[in-house]
């Protein structure tokens, strides 16, 4: 579809093909029984459309490597760069800003503003961030809902709607900027097997559409899904540096 | 399509809409507060002027003694450099039967009723002018005469008989204060029916107003020392100058009381209400932490969430300003018409300015605004992260241990008082909100229980109970001893009283009193001692010394004269027209009296030329009772007329209690009310933050569902920490209370009485706050606590 085929570009033009790059990245927090690391000197690249699973035992640090490639946390050491832009170095207005525009977030808890329609959750990002004319924000919000197999739900709240279609709504939301990432945490946490099979196999569909797309799961299972996976172990990435070619 | 981040704040309201409501209503509170006062003062301040100053009072009466003013006098005066209208006039003190009991009448002898030049009044109904053996009556005096137009009076005159006199109609004069608060009939009549009532006397007073527009008490000092002078070279001698102070109601410092005391509370409200606002936007910002954090993770900046939640605030201002500004013009009404009783006034227009509603719409978005900013900023700038880590359960810090190792009431109080504290801006908030509420609510009722210690101290230290004043000087030996055989006497005492004034080398008696003889009038007062009929509490120095002849004591308001006079001081004091000198030994409080300086007996008889002559007694009872006092008063009356003497006025205590109680009305309801209303807020401020503290820990109280804990244990847990957040606020409510009971009751009561209100304690008041504290508490907590307590685990857990 074209509206997923919005390519990202850095300030000079140049498309990379490395996409994300993360590069010695520590990430300590000071605890009352002293300071606990949860990321100890990762690197890592990821390229353009990509479906990447980020694994690992509960408190390895996975969630805290996504978070630091979404830019929700900053690394205390290290450099993350995102089509060459130095995201660690951002002030937190224009990292917000730079989030909304090339990461779209999947929670496992779907997070959709419950006193929003989910239309009108969709169309938020774009409000926020101001990245399509007012009139064809909804034509777009519809379009990605029908993306997701939910276009029946646009009217409704998000707790008319079941846990599988709530993710798919997020999942919408996430691709509402059109952005080149997405990353999703535990995104079939709170879903039986069918449903979470169903949204493994839209992210497949995202990627196979030019999306850069990290899930951190635990789901064995659902393994078979992804191209690469990254398993990571007190904060320490178990195998290789750079994800695969393309 | 609308904007989905602007549906979002409108669904937001619209979702959590009681508290929404109460937003909505504390802000309103605060507003209409505002409108409330500023709109009583615009009308009060403007129809006032149309009012009092409407009736050309005039800047000064000169009174000439043993002599009528003739028409060549008045157009020597009319003519005079600087006047701009003179007039002449008699104000005669006499008394009215109204039952079986004689109360004061002021007869106001009007010389021209077609062309009356100074202290005008209006026609209201009947006969203009009213016909000789006729009189008009001042609208407010038919409450204390008991009459109706068209009824009639007995009235007698200091040398005339009892007279029926009809009342042929009604006027409205706005210069004097209402008659029912002076319990004194205004009659107004002309020089025909002042002889018809067996008065020979002609016009002894000039009215005299000044061209221009400086009207201190100084430069009419001046200018009318110039005419008392120019007078005095005619073959006059005059007696009395009276200068009211200028352009001022006689009832202007009561209503400067009361309009301050409202400015006070209505600023105190309104910083109620801020509070309550940023108390209610900080709890309402930490219930959508999460949804900053997922809105932020999806591209909002700080300022875009700030805004989205400043322009929710912004529509609550102005859900709130648009019901505050409509019901404030009725409350406004009722305050000014509360108001314009107490002086007397028409209000012809009662229509209240633009600027009112504009200040009131100003105040009631500015000020909630500035109130909620800080919340906004803090919560608008989370990082992404902490928000969307925030699960409702909040991190112990370090400080609760010392909490967590008590064990007062078991373990669920410990947890309650553990969790009262754990977001400690917020309890911060919540004890301000209580403590100000609180403060508020115990002051009202403070000051109005201490202005009744005020007037018991009228009872206290006065151990009489009639005063009886004499036309003239008549033997005091004879008097007490008619008095003394009466029976249910006991005590009488022989005193004098003349007006009076600081002479400062005048040869008249310069006064600050109003025509109607009461307002602003100053008197000197022999008294027998020792005495045993009055123990005014000493200000500073000593009381009265037989040993020492020249003593004066000067009571509270004669201090206010002469602010700068001191114990010691030599002072000239006016008797008789006569400079007399004495020494000051002493101040005194002295309530319910004009000014006064009291002096003894035998040196006011030697000086006044009296000796042995007395024109007023003191007479207590020993019965207190108000049935008693009147029916001794009557046989008091009876006797001294049998005696010879003329009785000019008398005064039982009780009248003087009503009188000072009529006064401050408007003040004591209007204190009550303030009370009510601040209950009203900070119980609505009580119900919200605690509330919002239970729903916002769903979660939590999920989680302990979870493990096991009863509905009635999570009710028990909520409703215990509402409770210690209540009792621990009481301890702030108190000291602050005392603080500002003392403040406000120094400034009110200096600016009605020249006094400050004695610093009182309401127990009811306390206890009264502390159950609607407690009660609100368990109120606010049990219902989402029983809410929250019903939901499942699994709904807790996902609560958002």
């Amino acid at each position: 579809m074209e509206i997923l085929q919005r390519p990202v570009v850095n300030e000079t033009g140049y498309e990379p093909e490395v996409l994300i790059d993360v590069r010695g990245v520590t990430k300590s927090f000071a605890t009352s029984y002293g300071e606990f690391a949860a990321l100890k000197g990762v690197s890592l690249q990821v390229r353009r459309g990509q479906l990447v699973a980020l694994t690992g035992k509960s408190g390895s640090g996975k969630s805290t490597l996504l978070n630091m490639i979404a830019g929700i946390d900053r690394p205390s050491r290290g450099e993350i760069s995102v089509a060459g832009v130095s995201i660690a170095s951002l002030p937190e207005g224009a990292l917000a800003a730079w989030r909304g525009r090339n990461v779209g977030v999947v929670f496992q808890f779907f997070q959709l503003i419950p006193t929003l329609t989910i239309l009108e959750n969709i169309v938020l990002p774009m409000d926020f961030c101001n990245t399509y004319p007012r009139r064809e924000r909804r034509e777009r919000a519809l379009s990605l809902l029908d993306r997701v197999g939910i276009p029946e739900q646009a009217d409704k709240f998000p707790t008319a709607l079941s846990g599988g279609q709530q993710q798919r709504a997020a999942i919408a939301r996430a691709l509402a900027n059109d952005p080149p990432i997405i990353v999703a945490d535990e995104p079939t946490g709170n879903l039986d097997s069918r449903t979470a099979a169903s949204i493994f196999e839209l992210f497949v569909e995202l990627a196979g559409s030019g999306k850069t797309v990290i899930v951190v799961t635990h789901e064995k299972d659902f393994a078979g899904y992804f191209e690469h996976t990254v398993a990571i172990s007190d904060g320490v990435l178990l195998d290789g540096a750079t994800v695969g070619g393309k | 399509m609308m904007r989905p981040s602007i549906v979002k704040v409108i669904r937001d309201l619209k979702t959590d809409y009681v508290k929404s409501l109460l937003l909505v209503l504390a802000i309103a509170i605060g507003v209409f507060g505002i409108g409330s006062i500023l709109g009583g003062y615009a009308v009060l301040t403007r129809e006032m002027a149309r009012n009092y100053l409407g009736t050309e009072p005039a800047d000064a009466t000169i009174r000439i003694e043993g002599g009528t003013i003739d028409q060549k006098l008045l157009d020597g005066v009319t003519r005079f450099p600087g006047v701009l209208r003179a007039e002449r006039h008699a104000t005669v003190s006499a008394r009215m039967k109204v039952g079986e009991d004689w109360y004061p009448l002021l007869l106001f002898v009007i010389d021209d009723f077609r062309n009356i030049r100074t202290n005008r009044f209006t026609k209201l109904t009947g006969a203009w002018p009213p016909p000789a053996g006729t009189m008009l009556v001042e609208r407010t005096a038919f409450r204390v005469m008991k009459t109706t137009e068209g009824g009639s009076v007995t009235v007698k005159t200091p040398n005339g008989t009892a007279k029926t006199i009809t009342v042929s109609g009604t006027v409205h004069d706005p210069g004097l204060a209402p008659a029912w608060q002076e319990e004194t009939g205004y009659g107004y009549i002309t020089l025909a029916t002042l002889h018809w009532l067996g008065e020979r006397q002609g016009f002894d007073e000039l009215r005299v107003s000044f061209a221009g527009s400086e009207k201190s008490a100084r430069a009419i000092e001046g200018k009318s020392d110039a005419i008392a002078q120019w007078i005095g070279t005619q073959g006059y001698r005059v007696h009395e100058v009276q200068i009211p102070p200028p352009l001022r109601h006689p009832h202007q410092g009561q209503m400067n009381a009361v309009l301050t005391l409202f400015v006070v509370f209505g600023f105190l409200t309104l910083l109620l209400s801020a509070i309550l606002v940023s108390t209610s936007i900080a709890t309402l910002m930490t219930k959508q932490v999460r949804e900053i954090g997922v809105m932020k993770t999806i591209g909002a900046g700080s300022r875009q969430i700030a805004a989205l939640y400043l322009l929710m605030l912004l529509i609550v201002c102005l859900l709130a300003v648009v019901p505050g500004i409509h019901l404030s013009r009725f409350s406004a009404g009722m305050l000014v018409q509360q108001i314009a009783g107490l002086l007397n006034l028409e209000i012809i227009d009662a229509s209240i300015p633009h600027w009112v509603p504009m200040v009131q719409a100003a105040a009631g978005v500015l000020i909630p605004m500035a109130a909620a900013a800080l919340p906004v900023v803090r919560a608008s700038r989370i990082s992404v992260l902490e928000a969307l880590n925030n699960f409702g359960v909040s991190q112990t810090r370090p400080a609760d241990s010392s909490l967590a190792r008590l064990r007062i009431l078991g373990d669920t109080f410990t947890l309650s008082l553990r969790n009262a504290f754990r977001n400690r801006s917020r309890v911060m908030l919540t004890l301000g909100l209580l403590a100000a509420g609180g403060a508020m609510f115990v002051t009202a009722l403070n000051l109005s229980e201490a202005w009744e210690v005020s007037l018991r101290k009228i009872y206290q230290h006065r151990h009489y109970d009639l005063e009886v004043r004499l036309a003239y000087p008549s033997g005091s030996d004879s008097l007490i001893r008619r008095i003394s055989q009466l029976p249910g006497i006991k005590e009488v005492e022989a005193w004098g009283y003349s007006p009076t004034s600081f002479t400062e080398g005048r040869r008249y008696d310069l006064v600050h009193t109003y025509p109607d003889k009461g307002h602003g009038s100053f008197m000197l007062l022999g008294l027998p001692l020792p005495t045993t009929l009055v123990d005014f509490p000493l200000l500073e120095g000593s009381w009265l010394d037989p040993g020492n002849a020249d003593g004066v004591v000067l009571n509270h308001m004669a201090q206010a004269q002469a602010p700068l006079l001191k114990v010691g001081d030599p002072v000239s004091l006016s008797l008789d027209g006569r400079p007399t000198r004495w020494r000051i030994a002493g101040f005194v409080e002295d309530l319910g009296s004009p000014a006064s300086a009291y002096v003894s007996a035998d040196a006011f008889a030697r000086l006044s030329g009296a000796r042995g002559l007395t024109n007023m007694l003191r007479i207590s009872f020993t019965s207190r009772d108000r049935t008693t006092i009147l029916q001794k008063t009557r046989q008091i009356e009876e006797a001294l007329e049998k005696e010879g003497g003329v009785v000019a006025k008398t005064i039982p205590i009780s009248m003087l209690r009503t009188a000072m109680g009529e006064h401050m009305e408007v003040l004591i309801r209007s204190l009550l009310a303030m009370a009510f209303l601040m209950a009203a807020v900070g119980a609505l401020g009580l119900m919200s933050t605690m509330g919002m503290s239970v729903i916002e820990r769903t979660r939590e109280l999920g989680v302990m569902r979870a493990i096991g804990a009863t509905p009635r244990a999570i009710g028990r847990l909520v409703v215990w920490e509402g409770e210690i957040v209540g009792v621990l606020s009481l301890f702030i409510t108190i000291p602050s209370s005392v603080l500002l009971s003392a403040a406000i009751g120094r400034l009110v009561g200096n600016m009605a009485f020249r006094t400050p209100l004695p610093l009182t304690i309401s127990v009811h008041a306390v206890l009264a706050w502390a159950g609607i504290v407690l009660l609100g508490s368990a109120l606010a907590t049990t219902y989402p606590a029983w809410r929250a307590s019903r939901i499942t685990p699994r709904e807790a857990l996902t609560y958002q």
